[in-house]
């Protein structure tokens, strides 16, 4: 429960917070109505404008490796708001839920963002207009 | 960080320059009171903004036919700035004022007697600017734009070459700035309308940040034209999204 009320209070700074970091808008990307789940290792992290870049091996139902790139906001959005770049350590089980491209690419917006320790960070540009 | 400016403190009065101007300068955020946020054309009925046949053609094609401008690094450039969800921070001098924005963009405005326009400016996004004071507004009086790789709002709203805006800046307060914006296209809206808003100032310690936009803009590829659907509420995005799974028990 209190991971669900820091996280809802998180959100709620990030919404605010992310109307100054939007780059493009959401749907122009994005499909809102494919939300998904990403349950993998951490391969690579690009902490770089216009958008951070996270990159997720994950196995597929059929048991194959899936590599996800996860983008997020900007790297001072996500600072501002206690997502730092140290937080992500290649090698670390990540559990990423988000709205998947809509040219069906294997890239996400990754709008949550739970880390080994049950840490939840708010990865969403959320000004762009997107899911809150 | 928007913010909710019923708990911006008001009535303390606005700074002064030694020639007993106001001084605008300070860190400006938008408030949440701004609504809808990004729409040129919220301050007109249902938004609807009053486009010629032409400006209808030039939004379809903006919203079929082109990626936001913004999102492959070009700069937003007047009046779309001032519709932006986007904090600006301004410093002003006795015959120049610079008006920063995120995505390390700004411009630069000249006022006083010297300054007018010329006969021939170069196109630009933000158009040649002139700036003079009447009383305590300072006005700035923009001609000269660029007509492709252009919207004029979040929205993907078009604007022409014909593009003239005159914005009219005051500082209320010291926690606000305000403009009153008007927006003339001959071409693309078939009378002028006009676009106000209040923001309010920053903590001392915040500032425009850098962001190299082009640093590694791999998304670009992979959007689609246009901003997508608009809401009903007149913002850009989707009515009824999908939930996101339920949070990961521990």
């Amino acid at each position: 429960m209190r991971t669900r009320i820091l996280f809802a209070a998180l959100w709620l700074v990030a919404a605010a917070a992310g109307r100054a970091a939007a780059h493009h808008s959401f749907a122009a990307e994005f499909d809102a109505s494919k939300a998904v789940r990403v349950t993998g290792t951490l391969v690579k992290v690009e902490w770089t404008n216009p958008h951070t870049y996270f990159y997720v091996d994950a196995k597929d139902e059929k048991g194959e490796v899936v590599h996800w790139a996860c983008e997020s906001g900007a790297p001072g959005a996500l600072s501002r708001r206690g997502f730092k770049r140290s937080l992500l350590k290649l090698g670390d089980t990540l559990i990423v839920d988000g709205y998947r491209a809509k040219n069906g690419a294997n890239l996400m917006d990754a709008r949550r963002v739970t880390l080994p320790d049950g840490q939840v960070m708010v990865g969403a540009s959320a000004g762009d207009g997107g899911p809150q | 960080m928007q913010l909710d400016d019923t708990k911006v403190p008001k009535g303390r009065p606005a700074p002064r320059m030694a020639n007993g101007k106001p001084d605008l300068s300070g860190y400006w955020k938008g408030t949440t009171q701004t609504k809808p946020g990004g729409n040129i054309g919220k301050d007109l009925p249902g938004w609807k903004l009053p486009l010629t046949p032409a400006g209808e053609a030039a939004l379809k094609h903006n919203l079929t036919a082109t990626v936001d401008p913004e999102a492959v690094c070009i700069i937003g450039g007047t009046p779309r700035h001032n519709a932006s969800g986007l904090p600006f921070e301004v410093l002003q001098g006795n015959n120049k004022i610079v008006f920063m924005y995120w995505y390390s963009y700004f411009r630069l405005i000249p006022f006083g007697p010297g300054a007018k326009h010329t006969d021939d400016p170069d196109p630009s996004f933000f158009g040649e600017e002139i700036g003079k004071w009447e009383g305590d507004t300072l006005v700035i009086d923009s001609i000269g734009f660029k007509d492709e790789k252009v919207w004029i709002d979040e929205n993907a709203n078009p604007h022409s070459d014909a593009l003239h805006v005159v914005e009219r800046w005051t500082r209320p307060d010291y926690n606000h700035i305000h403009v009153d914006t008007l927006i003339e296209d001959s071409k693309f809206y078939s009378k002028p309308f006009h676009y106000a808003r209040t923001w309010a100032l920053g903590e001392p310690d915040e500032q425009i940040q850098e962001y190299s936009c082009s640093e590694n803009n791999v998304d670009a590829a992979h959007l689609g034209f246009g901003p997508g659907p608009i809401r009903s509420d007149g913002t850009r995005g989707y009515e009824n999204p999908a939930p996101l799974p339920p949070l990961p028990k521990k």
